[in-house]
């Protein structure tokens, strides 16, 4: 018998994808603007978002879905902060998919939310293939990390079109060029805009949270 | 780190497509994977390997690489790349933005 070849053209995610759709459609039917939170582990992701949601609470309804691959560690921290917070512990898995947030967003009031967090799990190489339905994938970098970090894991920063560089304040301490990290990011995404900010300072945290704000008005006023 | 959770997605994928050609049995498949789809290739192979045989008899697995195209800022040449920092090989110069090589994409079976 011959061998017959059948072309298929079908996207490997594509399952991932049409459940990332469904949440898409679901976070706008409640008007609820969401980010995506994509960073290596140590990069500040949990303490910045303690930040912001001190910083945006009394003017915004808040949310977070906190994923790690063990422990509710994270999800603690920010419950501290009087937000709803919703743990995904993916028990080994390197990433959040779209059919554990849809499992999650039913666990949230969603329409008491007006803004919601997906702290994705630590790892630039995995989540950035994972549509969640998120409006925004971000990615982070902590100036610990060094300049060429972007190089070194281009997808994340290629499908991200909003990097923040962390821990600003330790520059002085540390060989790190705040310019070459950002030509890098630019080299494989020039479209990248960048939030420079320091938790433990507070430096560039109101201009973050203030373009927070604008975007979930922005994302209301479009719906 | 995630090859094998695409490899479990290809082998749905191509038992989906089976189930639609009763009688016929695989022989080949053909994915393609961008250079910037953060899928490693030697990776893939292997779990794809490990995914239809437990499923298949003799599948030949062809794993495309799909580099991305860049354009030099200086001389406005356009080039295939698979890997940064993207540097134009005439003139060096950095380059801005890169299209493509994102696929990750069963691209055909083969069935007898």
């Amino acid at each position: 018998m011959s061998s017959e070849r059948v072309e298929v053209k079908e996207k490997v995610l594509s399952a991932n994808d049409q459940v990332a759709a469904e949440n898409r459609a679901l976070l706008a039917a409640h008007g609820i603007y969401s980010v995506n939170m994509i960073s290596s582990p140590g990069s500040g992701k949990t303490t910045l978002l303690e930040r912001t949601v001190d910083l945006l609470k009394p003017s915004l309804r808040l949310g977070v879905v906190a994923g790690d691959v063990q422990t509710r560690n994270d999800a603690e921290r920010l419950e501290r902060h009087g937000i709803p917070v919703e743990a995904i512990e993916t028990g080994g898995g390197c990433h959040l998919d779209a059919r554990q947030v849809a499992r999650t967003l039913a666990l949230l009031d969603l329409p008491s939310t007006d803004l919601l967090f997906i702290e994705n799990v630590g790892n630039l190489v995995c989540p950035s293939s994972f549509d969640l339905g998120e409006s925004e994938k971000i990615v982070l970098m902590s100036v610990t990390e060094g300049e060429d970090k972007p190089l070194k894991y281009p997808a994340a920063f290629r499908r991200a079109r909003i990097c923040v560089i962390t821990k600003v304040d330790l520059v002085p301490h540390l060989d790190f060029s705040t310019e070459r990290a950002v030509d890098n990011a630019r080299s494989v995404n020039p479209d990248l805009r960048f939030f420079f900010t320091s938790s433990y300072s507070g430096e560039g945290l109101e201009e973050w949270g203030g373009w927070l704000g604008e975007r979930v008005e922005e994302y209301r006023r479009g719906r | 780190m995630h090859e094998m959770s695409v490899a479990l997605e290809i082998g749905s994928i191509v038992a989906r497509e089976l189930a639609k050609r009763p009688g016929c049995r695989l022989t080949g498949l053909g994915v393609v994977v961008g250079a910037f789809s953060g899928v490693q290739i030697d990776t893939l192979e292997f779990c794809l390997e490990v995914v239809m045989a437990e499923r298949y008899d003799g599948v030949v697995c062809e794993v495309k690489p799909e580099p991305g195209t860049a354009q030099c800022l200086q001389c406005g040449r356009r080039f295939q790349v698979s890997r940064a920092p993207f540097e134009c090989p005439t003139c060096g110069m950095p380059a801005l933005g890169v299209d493509g090589g994102d696929s990750l994409q069963v691209s055909y079976l083969e069935v007898e």
